[in-house]
């Protein structure tokens, strides 16, 4: 098992005011005055704020079961479903990652939310989200290339608690994280803490291959992701 | 007094919260819902009318905009506050009973769900509908929920889940209402849920936007009317 950790800063992340308004819903030439003031100041406070943090670690020698749609790595057998398991079946070996925002944004959202500032508190929420799934993009990207030497490719990524995979997995997977370089907490009912925090698998090989649109995969039709990325295409 | 009415509606429908609050730019400097709700209330207007003929049909063209998507949950959430800020005038009127709530309604994410978005959007605006809204937050048992349903046996309840893997958590949340109150209304949502789930678990309504709940629960009350 290898491990890798990064650190990235906010503006490596890229993330603009006009990619939150499409998450948001707008369309182009629509007017989005309630929220590009709110927008900006929440942007210019989260490169203040995020401490974002990302680790993988690759296991080889992983076995996956078609009847059971499971995968065994490094004796923890993993029930990813068949959506997942279609996705990463071929892979020869897997990448388990976490990656966070850190902790500030998730609480200032729900300090808004508390204080009866919604809007604030939704926004605050939306950047979160996307600062955590752009790390996770760096993550991935830095995957990707580190494994071009070798001849070999990865997968989109996939978590457990989406596509039928059962979130109290969520358990298992982070005992096979060396060190926990994110400290991110899970819950009883393994939801993480920081809020604004992905895990999950990625699949590793020479037959495999990452579908440029995975949210026609997944199960939650009404995503607001799904409809900012159908939106767009 | 119509007038009046309407230039509350108007506020609440474009998130015009009060005199200083800067949006919409078109309504700077001019009163907003909670000056409004307050200058009716001075010029004898009744609270029931207010809730009545300004707050609850504001909030339902907003509702239904956001089903036609026509707006998005930013100017949703924005009508929701200024919806707030005229019924903070109005709740010295229910709470001496003077103005009647239609009745009362139980939310909560369950256990195991955190995400509270969704659930805050349905909350206000079946509180705009003129409902008592008893909010139990995030990660809710089904011991909460009963015990809130033993101190308001009258209330709907309503489960908000957004992983598909926490909808099993609303499975068993509901069979235990169920059990012991058989004949609570309950009600479903969040992004992962449909109709065939809620009638597979033995809930009452599944809406996939917040105004088809506050349709239901208006059903609900000329039913009981009837």
């Amino acid at each position: 098992m290898t491990s890798s950790t990064f650190q990235f800063d906010f503006k490596d992340l890229k993330i603009n005011s006009s990619r939150i308004e499409t998450v948001l819903g707008y369309k182009e030439g629509e007017d989005r005055e309630l929220v590009s003031g709110l927008i900006e100041e929440i942007l210019t406070e989260s490169k203040e704020i995020s401490n974002i943090k990302a680790q993988y670690a690759i296991f080889h020698g992983v076995l996956f079961d078609n009847d059971t749609k499971s995968v065994e790595i490094n004796n923890s057998s993993f029930h990813i479903k068949k959506i997942v398991f279609g996705q990463i079946k071929k892979s020869d070996s897997v990448a388990i990652f976490l990656c966070t925002a850190g902790e500030e944004i998730g609480i200032r959202s729900r300090k808004a939310m508390q204080e009866r500032d919604l809007l604030k508190g939704y926004i605050y929420d939306v950047i979160g989200s996307e600062i955590v799934e752009a790390a996770a993009d760096l993550m991935q990207a830095e995957l990707e290339k580190s494994m071009l030497g070798s001849g070999k490719k990865i997968t989109n990524r996939y978590s457990p608690g989406y596509c039928g995979w059962d979130v109290a997995e969520q358990h298992k997977l982070f005992q096979l994280i060396p060190d926990n370089f994110c400290r991110i907490r899970l819950t009883e009912s393994a939801l993480m803490d920081p809020v604004k925090s992905v895990s999950g698998i990625i699949g590793i090989g020479k037959d495999v291959k990452s579908n440029p649109y995975t949210c026609r995969i997944c199960d939650l039709k009404d995503c607001i992701y799904r409809r900012a990325k159908e939106k767009k295409a | 007094m119509d007038n009046f009415l309407e230039k509350l509606a108007y506020c609440i429908e474009n998130g015009k919260i009060n005199k200083t609050s800067p949006y919409p730019p078109n309504m700077k400097d001019q009163d907003g819902a909670d000056e409004l709700a307050k200058k009716a209330l001075e010029v004898g207007i009744k609270p029931d009318e207010i809730l009545e003929n300004a707050l609850i049909p504001a909030m339902a063209n907003v509702g239904n905009r956001f089903s036609k998507k026509e707006i998005y949950v930013p100017q949703m959430l924005m009508a929701a506050k200024a919806m707030n800020s005229a019924m903070m005038h109005l709740k010295p009127f229910f709470q001496s009973g003077e103005t009647k709530r239609k009745g009362k309604f139980i939310i909560g994410t369950v256990s195991g769900d955190l995400h509270d978005i969704g659930k805050n959007l349905v909350a206000m605006m079946i509180e705009g509908g003129g409902w008592e809204v008893i909010d139990l937050g995030v990660d809710v048992g089904a011991e909460k929920f009963l015990k809130a349903i033993d101190e308001h046996p009258d209330a709907i309840v309503g489960l908000s889940a957004l992983l598909t893997t926490t909808m099993e958590n609303m499975k068993k949340i509901v069979t235990a209402i169920k059990e012991k109150h058989s004949t609570s209304k309950i009600l479903v949502g969040g992004a992962p849920v449909t109709m065939e789930y809620c009638e597979k678990i033995g809930a009452d309504f599944y809406s996939p936007d917040p105004q088809g709940a506050v349709n239901y629960l208006k059903q609900l009350v000329s039913l009981r009317k009837n």
